[in-house]
């Protein structure tokens, strides 16, 4: 069987401009952990279904297993690498820090991205907008209340008391 | 899914062209929410796709010609599901949409994938149906337009021909006094239905009904009417009484299988429940407009 036919891709990732050479058939996950290196993209059910995947593509949550890396092209990708460092914690990083919002930490990148694109839109979304927001990410461990208060708490860090 | 071909061309022309070439091992690609799995497990001789996102008019969402609704194919369901227009005119198709998977596959998944996927289970079929949707479709020299009744064959199979691509859904302007609604029961939130119900009705200027329209998505093989509601409700109020009669008439109509989610038995009865609720809001928002 012949290898498969390299195809060109460039977008923009976590704000830097990107180019790669990729196989038609790798998804945006498998793009993201094994030709960048971004681990922090965790790898789940493959099916749509957990969220674990969750990346921000054009600033809206997306599940990267159900994407081909190509559909990519002239886009921008965020990550969990992408929304704050060890030094530098987001905002809504820090508020997970201090409620305790982790405890495995396997959902949590695509936890915060799917917060942080509820909070790009500014406000204090009540708890009912919280829970539908994070609806496609599912945690195993926390019963999801101090993570629902960690955004309430991140929108105060963010855009002050209500 | 080895040695796959990724094309993304930017008009419905180019496109076309590239299916023709090779229709029997290439797939268009939409939101893709469903198109790669079906690639991975289950169309293992398709090594070309061709995504149509890069096509500008296939997005969108407006009015025109006419007074009609247009929802471009690739609209998303995220869009439709938070329109305040669409909202306000078409709440059952706005509820159905809102309900597909979860947040980040409704940010992918297009109401021209969920229809081309030909599901028996596709949400949104059940409410555009229900609200005499049509179709355009475009094969790369002409462009024409078909009641959506007449798109789904069967489970995954559509009466488009090959090459041809859904560039469009329309949506007659809702009439005075109409109201129209959804109801869906899942076993879990992310599931798919095991049945869900659109109704659509008008009423006249006593109330009463004018035209009633249910449609039953999971209990055939493909969304279907309820035929003969007409008959047996026009000029009634939409009482308890009618609700009994809607309840009956699509248990009737329905015929589903038995499967790991449901007994035909459950699913035919839930039916019957699931029209008479989508009656009974679609009744309240159409009286809500006459008060």
């Amino acid at each position: 069987m012949t290898p498969p036919r390299k195809q060109a891709l460039a977008l923009t990732l976590n704000g830097a401009s990107h180019e790669a050479l990729v196989e038609p058939r790798t998804s945006l996950l498998t793009f993201l952990r094994e030709q960048c290196g971004l681990t922090g993209t965790k790898r789940g059910c493959e099916e749509g279904e957990c969220g674990a995947c969750v990346v921000l593509l054009d600033g809206r949550p997306v599940t990267a297993c159900l994407i081909f890396a190509l559909e990519a092209q002239g886009r921008h990708v965020t990550t969990i690498e992408g929304l704050g460092t060890a030094q530098h914690l987001a905002p809504l990083q820090q508020a997970f820090l201090e409620s305790g919002a982790a405890q495995c930490g396997f959902c949590i990148p695509g936890m915060l991205l799917s917060a942080h694109a509820l909070l790009e839109h500014g406000g204090h979304p009540d708890e009912a907008a919280i829970r539908r927001a994070i609806s496609g990410n599912l945690c195993r461990c926390t019963g999801y209340d101090r993570i629902v208060k960690a955004i309430r708490l991140a929108a105060e860090m963010e855009h002050g008391h209500p | 899914m080895q040695n796959l071909t990724y094309h993304a061309p930017g008009t419905v022309a180019e496109a076309v062209a590239l299916m023709r070439a090779d229709p029997a091992h290439s797939r268009y690609l939409a939101g893709g929410t469903d198109l790669y799995l079906a690639l991975e497990h289950r169309l293992p001789d398709v090594h070309t796709v061709i995504d149509l996102k890069q096509i500008p008019e296939l997005d969108g969402i407006g009015v025109g010609p006419g007074t009609a609704w247009r929802i471009g194919a690739l609209t998303r369901m995220a869009d439709i599901e938070h329109h305040p227009d669409l909202r306000a005119r078409f709440p059952a198709l706005c509820a159905a949409a809102a309900v597909v998977g979860g947040p980040p596959v409704r940010n992918r998944a297009t109401l021209g994938g969920n229809l081309c996927n030909a599901s028996p289970a596709a949400d949104t079929a059940t409410p555009l149906l229900a609200l005499a949707a049509t179709v355009s479709v475009a094969d790369g020299d002409s462009e024409h337009s078909l009641p959506l009744a007449e798109l789904a064959r069967g489970p995954r199979e559509t009466t488009l021909a090959p090459g041809a691509i859904v560039t469009a859904i329309g949506l007659p302007a809702p009439a005075p006094r109409s109201g129209n609604a959804f109801a869906r029961l899942t076993r879990s939130a992310m599931d798919i239905a095991l049945v869900n119900a659109a109704a659509a009705v008008v009423l006249d200027e006593d109330g009463r009904a004018e035209s009633v329209t249910v449609a039953l998505g999971a209990v055939g093989p493909t969304v279907i009417l309820v035929s003969e509601l007409d008959a047996a409700l026009a000029g009634k109020p939409l009482d308890d009484e009618a609700l009994d009669e809607v309840r009956a008439q699509a248990e009737a109509a329905a015929r589903p299988i038995d499967d790991v989610r449901a007994s035909a038995g459950y699913r035919a009865e839930m039916a019957g429940v699931l029209a008479a609720r989508a009656v009974r809001d679609a009744a309240a928002m159409a009286l809500g407009e006459t008060r």
